[in-house]
């Protein structure tokens, strides 16, 4: 479904990516590993429209996203959620996620989308009124999937979910995206928790300074033994 | 902003100062005062842009409330000179008085960046219009005696003398270590602070010889005319003539107030005689293209085809390549 | 004693028209990020807007209003169109400085075509109604200055609404708080700046029909006007309209106070000077949050 070819992007004279090409499949999950300014938000901003890429392709589904402007990406079907969750935290709970579908074809779907959102993070429901500034580094995560579902997305790509987070509300989220994937989404994944991003995912690239240095299915890369001594550190406890 | 080059700088400064030094001889060679007057215009606005331009150009900052130390400059040149004291010792106060005001506001002022420091020195010479209208809302006259032996030549002289000045503290001041610091500061204040540089410091200077200039020009208005409203001076059309003679010649060039002074000046008297204040509809509009398309102003226009004329040379054929 | 409490009501009477001059820039620079120094001229041209349609045609100038504000919307989208659009294409600082160039480039050339249309001299609205009094005990309250406190109330609170209930309104929200983040969920942002200004420039037409009746026009007052509402707006900080409201409330009674603390010729200078007082104690800017 999503497809990059060679892409290169950097800023000034620092490149960030250099001909990186990956793929995400329908109804996959596909992690993207590496250490700190590998460049896989660089990655996403490129598929999002946010960062421009020097060279190299972006297909959605056949089409060139290189020729979309960012606020259409939405519209065919991808959503992120930033890294650091970019809400809009002088607003409820419930205007964020309204947000979220604010494109046409989301918004035909907006009542079912939210009550999605709800059952997935009940807790929101609660909240609804609430001003988003207000809420804990877990919940604001919460409410930031739960805006890129609003959108009716069929990739979901996520920068670092995990990051600053409570761990039972990592796991949490996790088990979300399990659900949301069950259902049919697929999801790139960015992640710095390894292990975890691992378990999740039917496959993973690997990124170090701004190349793809490795590639399989989730379960054979925590396997990997390059992957645990750089990622998954000398005092891993078991697989 | 970026100056096209020290080598073309220097040229100009000589072309610059070759142009004063002929300008000198004009009040001998004609008796007419619209010619001088005109020429007078002219090296007035140069000085008012050329000091601008300083702050804005070198030190990278906006500063609206320039007409304050015009106003200042005249206010005091013009008080000591009426009193007695010989002129060229009025304006040096004035210029003084002018840096002075400007050194005891400048720390906090400089604590804004970008548009607030331009908003802040806006409301900073509004205040001090208004209090100076209120403060003495009679017109300035000069005394009869003054009057009937007023001559054109002396204030003449006086506004090329303070051009050329300009002219020539402005080449120095790109060159000297006053200079670098400042691009540096320009270009990026948080690297440079990193590096030892007092950005504080080399902004207070520049706003300090900025104000210096700019107080001497308002001693010259105050020598030159025989009277007008004490206010006057202060208005914000002053600041934002300089301004714009700035921008549309080329601002943080040494040759850029120049050719925007002249051009200014000249439109203006040419449009005024057509059409009143039309002038200032042309400027808005052209400034705005200035801002938007051109921001080197008539020198980078000046630099672009200059280039696109040596490219088309080489093109033809024949030419070694 | 009495002279004083009515001074302070004429400022808060003013004071209201202070409020709605600074919601519209307000608008403006917390949505696009620009600050246009032409915003008075904008001001100054609703308030001849408004002038020309009750001297040529009659029209009331509370109806008025009605014509105003349309035309003000359409005349925004119309500026943004051909000339903000473009200075919102760099980046945040330069964008400012950019802006308030051509913010006075703009002023400029406003205030030279008012000049050269309608000369130099003050107008005012004079309706059949205009020495109308309300006497409270001692204090009288010109009605017209009154109805058009209640008009920029109500504006104001029509904007806060907008604001909160309308899609595009919450889109204008989430855009000048995080633009990326907007572009992210979908909202065209230029279509949110481009709303944003127009909303700001019919808040200024708005006023300008109020201070024309209630008070008086001439081309020259756009730069008075700018420097209030930028006053105002430094103030109140953004991101409340009816914060906004409030602080200009606020100028409109420090003038009266300063004005009989000092005279008359001052009370223009007091604000100006808090204005800088703020602005120098914030060292954040107008809006920042403070320093986390």
């Amino acid at each position: 479904m999503l497809e990059l070819r060679g892409l290169e992007a950097g800023y000034g004279d620092v490149p960030a990516l250099s001909g990186v090409t990956l793929q995400v499949g329908a109804g996959e999950i596909v992690a993207l590993l590496g250490p700190n300014g590998a460049g896989k938000s660089t990655l996403l901003g490129c598929v999002s429209g946010l960062v421009r890429p020097r060279a190299g392709t972006i297909s959605w589904e056949g089409e060139n996203l290189l020729a979309i402007a960012p606020h259409l990406i939405v519209e065919r079907g991808l959503a992120v959620v930033p890294e650091g969750r970019r809400l809009f935290g002088s607003m409820t709970v419930e205007d964020n996620l309204e947000l979220g579908a604010f494109s046409p074809r989301a918004r035909a779907a907006r009542r079912e989308s939210l009550e999605r959102v709800f059952a997935l993070f009940p807790d929101l429901r609660t909240r609804r009124r609430q001003v988003v500034r207000a809420l804990s580094g877990g919940q604001q995560q919460m409410v930031a999937v739960g805006r890129a579902l609003m959108a009716s997305p069929r990739l979901l790509m996520l920068d670092e979910p995990s990051l600053g987070i409570a761990p039972q509300l990592v796991r949490a989220i996790l088990d979300a995206l399990v659900e949301i994937n069950r259902a049919g989404v697929a999801i790139l994944l960015v992640e710095q928790n390894v292990r975890a991003a691992l378990t999740l995912a039917h496959r993973a690239y690997i990124l170090e300074g701004g190349r793809v240095v490795g590639e399989g299915a989730g379960a054979d890369l925590l396997g990997d033994p390059h992957v645990r001594r750089a990622y998954l550190g000398p005092l891993a406890a078991g697989a | 902003m970026r100056s096209p080059g020290g080598g073309t700088e220097h040229a100009w400064t000589v072309a610059i100062l070759v142009a004063f030094a002929l300008l000198a001889l004009l009040p001998l060679l004609t008796a007419r005062d619209d010619v001088l007057n005109f020429v007078f215009l002219v090296l007035l606005s140069i000085t008012l842009a050329q000091s601008w331009n300083i702050v804005a150009g070198y030190a990278g900052q906006v500063n609206l409330g320039h007409a304050a130390f015009f106003g200042l400059g005249a206010l005091t040149a013009r008080t000591l000179w009426i009193a007695g004291t010989p002129v060229v010792i009025a304006m040096a106060a004035g210029a003084a008085v002018a840096t002075g005001f400007a050194l005891l506001i400048g720390a906090a002022a400089f604590r804004l960046r970008g548009a607030y420091f331009a908003i802040g020195t806006l409301a900073l010479g509004e205040i001090l219009r208004t209090t100076v209208g209120n403060a003495l809302p009679e017109i300035s006259t000069l005394p009869a005696a003054s009057i009937a032996g007023y001559r054109l030549a002396p204030r003449y002289y006086l506004a090329l003398a303070l051009a050329a000045l300009s002219v020539l503290a402005v080449a120095a001041l790109a060159r000297s270590r006053l200079g670098l610091g400042m691009q540096a500061v320009r270009e990026d204040e948080d690297a440079a602070e990193a590096t030892g540089v007092s950005a504080l410091g080399l902004k207070l200077r520049a706003l300090a010889l900025s104000t210096a200039l700019a107080g001497a020009a308002g001693g010259v208005f105050a020598y030159y005319h025989i009277s007008y409203y004490p206010s006057h001076p202060f208005g914000p059309g002053w600041t934002f003539d300089a301004l714009l003679m700035t921008f549309i010649g080329g601002v943080g060039t040494l040759q850029g107030p120049v050719l925007g002074a002249v051009l200014y000046v000249f439109l203006k008297e040419y449009l005024t005689v057509r059409w009143v204040d039309f002038h200032l509809l042309i400027f808005g509009a052209l400034f705005v293209a200035i801002v938007l398309i051109f921001p080197g102003g008539l020198v980078q226009a000046l630099v672009q085809a200059g280039n696109g004329a040596r490219r088309r040379r080489a093109r033809r054929p024949g030419a070694t390549t | 004693m009495t002279l004083l409490a009515q001074q302070i009501v004429l400022g808060l009477l003013l004071g209201g028209l202070y409020g709605l001059a600074a919601a519209g820039l307000s608008l403006v620079f917390g949505v696009l990020k620009v600050l246009n120094v032409a915003h008075g001229e904008l001001i100054m041209l609703g308030g001849y807007g408004a002038y020309w349609l009750f001297a040529l045609l009659g029209v009331d100038p509370f109806a008025a209003l009605l014509l105003v504000i349309p035309g003000a919307l359409l005349l925004g989208a119309g500026l943004y169109t051909g000339l903000f659009g473009f200075v919102v294409r760099a980046p945040e600082e330069t964008r400012i400085k950019n802006s308030l160039l051509v913010g006075f480039g703009l002023a400029l050339a406003l205030h030279a075509l008012a000049v050269r249309l309608w000369t130099a001299d003050d107008r005012s609205i004079s309706t059949g109604y205009g020495g109308a009094v309300l006497t409270v005990g001692p204090i009288a309250i010109p009605l017209i200055r009154l109805a058009s406190l209640l008009v920029a109330l109500a504006l104001i609170a029509g904007l806060h609404l907008l604001l909160a209930r309308w899609r595009w309104g919450k889109a204008i929200r989430a855009t000048a708080e995080d633009w990326q983040a907007a572009l992210l969920t979908g909202i065209d942002i230029r279509r949110a700046y481009l709303l944003a200004f127009a909303l700001g420039t019919a808040l200024a037409g708005a006023a300008g029909t109020l201070v024309s009746v209630g008070y008086s026009i001439s081309p020259s007052i756009g730069l008075e006007w700018t420097l209030k509402a930028l006053i105002v707006v430094v103030l109140a900080g953004l991101g409340s309209m009816l914060g906004t409201f409030v602080a200009g409330l606020f100028l409109g009674v420090a003038e009266a106070l300063s004005a009989a603390a000092f005279g008359g010729p001052y009370r223009e200078v007091v604000g100006l000077v808090i204005f800088l007082v703020v602005l120098v104690l914030r060292p954040q800017g107008l809006f920042g949050r403070a320093p986390r």
